[in-house]
């Protein structure tokens, strides 16, 4: 038996070069410390992210994107096709675990201040993937056209909107006219299949070379550690199967949660009908969601809902440009006030998701 | 008390002679000759004392018809347009004035018809459709208990009439509304006794108010379909007013509890027959015995179709029993349910066919029942099924949706019952039992799905599980493994 897995390897590495890789991998290592199991929400992350692919791609082969067929085809999905319902309910929760697990992923390089010099790309890249995620969340929301998506979207977009100068060409962009209708659905299902997904690969593939090229960030408090006092494990095997122990426990997480609780579906989208009560979008936007119902309509000179998405976006290019104005972790310092702001940030939308959950 | 009763009779008749005596415009007007004066005599107004200076203002003492006649003396001449009821109203609404002449008559005539349907603008634009003097007259008005009187109730069909029987004029104001309502009213129980000269019988007006008509559209009106019924009944429940008649007056309180009563007087269902639908309105007439089923078809076509097409029309017919009423009643017909049907005690076939008999139609009922109750019972079943695979959260919506065909096939057997056919009954039902067949199965498939479902997820978490552990122990003697050479190359 060994010796068949003997030659196939032999065969492959004779081709592909493959105990290059082998030899590289298990030349790297991973540092442990008190906060290592961090490390695994990237692999997760990528796990789900396979997961939203594989599972993606079964539900193209019966989804159909129009707004006369897309709710019919999603409850031929559920009620007819073999594991449909599994498929679908999976792909549902794994993309709310996937944006989870991303958050808890780049709030941990955050706080870890992972991404100070040489790592700046590979938070931007991460950073422009969790963006890229949150509009995987958004387009993909819309795809069955039910009454609850149609109308979020509708005050999703609406939102949009109200960007000084360039919101309303944005919102007319993103909905194909001037209201949600079949239009906005199309274009929503061409960003979830094709644009987003084609933008995301090249994206993952520079944050896996970059992180396989960089190694994994050690905290600053590991890097001034004495090296015979530094604890690591090799990345291959240790780590991998490590990591390949947490994919089978989200697994069965996932499992559970796609069976004990299905992701439903509602009812049809009447663009005719009015708003039914309850109309929230998902809870990775509820934070900013529920914050601009608190600002006042008009605050200064300046109507609150333009101010408030102001202010996020603002808060957003902040967020993203951290590894260029915290120069002092860079440089090898303890920046306090990363850390303050971080809890503060993890705090505020706790806080206000939680609000606009129960409220 | 007689004698002072004696001098106020005298007194008042006194004066009332007194100022006839002193009107001179009734004197010239009556050498005249002229149709006005002559008919003013018998007027009401005349008898009680009031001169023609009463409506048209000067100065009914002046011997010089110059003075009499004079606008400084308030002669106003012939009122035209609204100022006819003007006129009128200066002491129909003044109930001081009313009461100075004894009447007991309302004062807020005037209002009323402003506001009626005869109250809008005509199409001069300029005054309102009607008058007082339209249907009361100018000259000659009697009380409209006078038999002389054009609204005493016996003349007042004709007087509506002129204007109502006239298609040259009604096109003027609304070409839709038919003007036979005179010709159907005289074919009608009330129109035969009026024109008997029964003053107490209903006329136009006992239904349509007299000042106050309201068009048959307004919510308010007499006749709109939610208040027909108790306009009827204001006569009809009237046990005293209806003595003579020799007719029951439970009518309305029957209709009320029915099934036709509920949906319009408490669910206000505007296509719920009220009297008038059933009876006619201004040709009201119960239905003949033969012609139920014409009359109830208006709505109920199939059932009528398949009645009148089935056995029973003719053995009905024979037997002189009313078609729809003899199973459903009539005033207080109860909603429909299979437990009319069947050859049992209580139900309605087993008034006519005996289990003594064995006869066929006795036969057919049991098997209609049997068929319809089973009916009932797939429909209850594929429901139930449907409702707990709904509750575990199954996707069930499409044999949700099909429900509904289950109930159009109940609702089919209750109409194809009417043709009293178990045959066609059992065709009909057959699609029902398929349907629901159908359903059922779907609706147990998720079930069953829903089981599987929690057993292969128990499964695969189970070899999840028994994977990750196998792993964590693999790592674990993997990473001792690791320790020991390090320990060894140390």
């Amino acid at each position: 038996m060994k010796t068949i897995w003997n030659r196939l390897y032999a065969w492959i590495d004779e081709r592909v070069q493959l105990n290059d890789l082998v030899t590289f991998m298990a030349k790297k290592y991973v540092p442990v410390h008190r906060g290592s199991i961090w490390y695994y929400f990237g692999g997760v992350s990528l796990f789900l992210f396979i997961i939203q692919v594989v599972t993606g791609i079964l539900l193209l082969l019966y989804y159909k994107g129009s707004d006369s067929l897309a709710f019919e085809s999603i409850q031929f999905i559920m009620s007819k096709v073999t594991f449909g319902w599994l498929i679908r309910s999976i792909h549902s929760w794994t993309a709310n675990l996937f944006i989870f697990a991303v958050l808890i992923h780049m709030f941990s390089v955050f706080f870890e201040r992972a991404y100070r010099r040489p790592r700046e790309v590979t938070w931007l890249t991460g950073m422009l993937m969790l963006f890229i995620g949150l509009g995987f969340g958004f387009s993909g929301y819309l795809l069955p056209w039910n009454e609850l998506a149609f109308f979020a979207t509708k005050v999703g977009t609406d939102i949009a909107g109200v960007i000084p100068v360039v919101g309303k060409p944005i919102m007319i962009f993103l909905r194909g006219g001037p209201d949600v209708t079949g239009a906005t659905l199309s274009r929503f299902f061409g960003f979830h299949i094709a644009v987003l997904p084609g933008i995301f690969t090249v994206l993952l593939a520079i944050h896996l070379l970059l992180v396989q090229r960089q190694g994994m960030s050690q905290p600053q408090e590991f890097e001034s550690t004495p090296d015979d006092s530094k604890k690591t494990m090799p990345f291959f095997p240790n780590f991998l199967l490590r990591d390949l122990l947490f994919w089978l426990i989200v697994l069965n997480i996932l499992a559970m949660l796609a069976v004990f609780f299905p992701w439903e579906l509602g009812r049809k989208a009447d663009p005719f009908a009015p708003a039914p009560a309850g109309i929230r979008p998902e809870w990775y936007f509820l934070f900013m969601f529920q914050s601009l119902k608190y600002i006042p309509a008009r605050l200064w000179f300046i109507d609150g809902e333009i101010l408030g998405v102001l202010l996020f976006g603002a808060a957003g290019l902040l967020w993203l440009l951290v590894p260029f104005w915290d120069r002092k972790s860079s440089r090898g310092g303890r920046n306090r006030l990363i850390t303050y702001i971080g809890l503060f940030v993890v705090v505020y939308i706790i806080t206000f998701t939680l609000l606009g959950w129960f409220l | 008390m007689r004698s002072v009763m004696c001098v106020v009779v005298v007194c008042v008749g006194v004066s009332a002679q007194t100022a006839l005596a002193a009107d001179k415009c009734l004197e010239c007007h009556g050498t005249v000759g002229d149709k006005p004066s002559s008919l003013f005599t018998r007027d009401i107004h005349h008898l009680k004392g009031i001169s023609c200076t009463g409506c048209h203002g000067g100065d009914a003492s002046a011997e010089d018809m110059e003075k009499a006649m004079d606008r400084r003396a308030g002669f106003i001449g012939v009122p035209k347009g609204d100022d006819v009821s003007a006129v009128c109203a200066r002491c129909h609404s003044n109930a001081t004035t009313m009461a100075g002449f004894q009447s007991v008559l309302p004062t807020n005539q005037y209002v009323l018809l402003q506001s009626s349907v005869h109250g809008k603008l005509s199409i001069s634009g300029k005054e309102r459709i009607v008058q007082c003097t339209t249907c009361h007259n100018a000259h000659g008005i009697a009380k409209v208990t006078d038999p002389a009187s054009p609204v005493y109730p016996v003349n007042a069909v004709a007087t509506c009439a002129r204007c109502h029987g006239d298609a040259k004029f009604m096109r003027l104001y609304n070409p839709s509304l038919p003007v036979d309502q005179l010709a159907k009213y005289r074919t009608s129980v009330h129109g035969v006794k009026n024109a008997a000269g029964d003053a107490r019988t209903a006329q136009c007006a006992s239904c349509h108010g007299s000042h106050d008509i309201l068009s048959v559209k307004e919510v308010k009106s007499k006749v709109y379909p939610t208040n027909i019924p108790a306009t009827c009944a204001s006569c009809h429940s009237n046990a005293a007013y209806m003595a003579g008649y020799g007719i029951p007056t439970d009518q309305f309180e029957k209709y009320a509890k029915g099934v036709h009563g509920v949906a319009l007087l408490e669910k206000h269902d505007l296509g719920a027959p009220a009297c008038n639908n059933c009876h006619g309105n201004h040709g009201a007439m119960p239905p003949g015995v033969e012609s139920i089923s014409k009359v109830c078809g208006t709505c109920h076509v199939l059932n009528a179709d398949l009645f009148s097409s089935s056995p029973h029309k003719k053995g009905f017919d024979e037997l002189g029993k009313p078609e729809c009423e003899t199973c459903h009643g009539n005033h207080d017909i109860v909603a429909a349910s299979n437990v009319l049907l069947g050859n049992f005690p209580g139900a309605v076939c087993s008034r006519c066919h005996s289990a003594q008999d064995r006869e066929k139609g006795f036969v057919a009922a049991g098997v209609m029942r049997v068929l319809i109750d089973s009916l009932q019972r797939a429909d209850d079943r594929a429901r139930v099924l449907v409702d707990e695979a709904e509750q575990k959260g199954m996707e069930i919506s499409e044999a949700k949706y099909k429900l509904r065909d289950v109930r159009q096939s109940r609702l089919e057997t209750r109409t194809i019952v009417h043709a009293f056919s178990a045959e066609k009954l059992r065709e009909t039902a057959g699609k029902g039992f398929a349907t629901a067949a159908g359903i059922s199965a779907e609706a147990e498939h998720a079930i069953d799905e829903y089981y599987f479902r929690r057993v292969g997820l128990g499964v695969a978490t189970f070899s999840i599980t028994v994977l990750a552990v196998s792993l964590y122990l693999y790592i674990r003697r993997l990473e001792r493994k690791q320790r020991q050479a390090e320990a060894v190359h140390y």
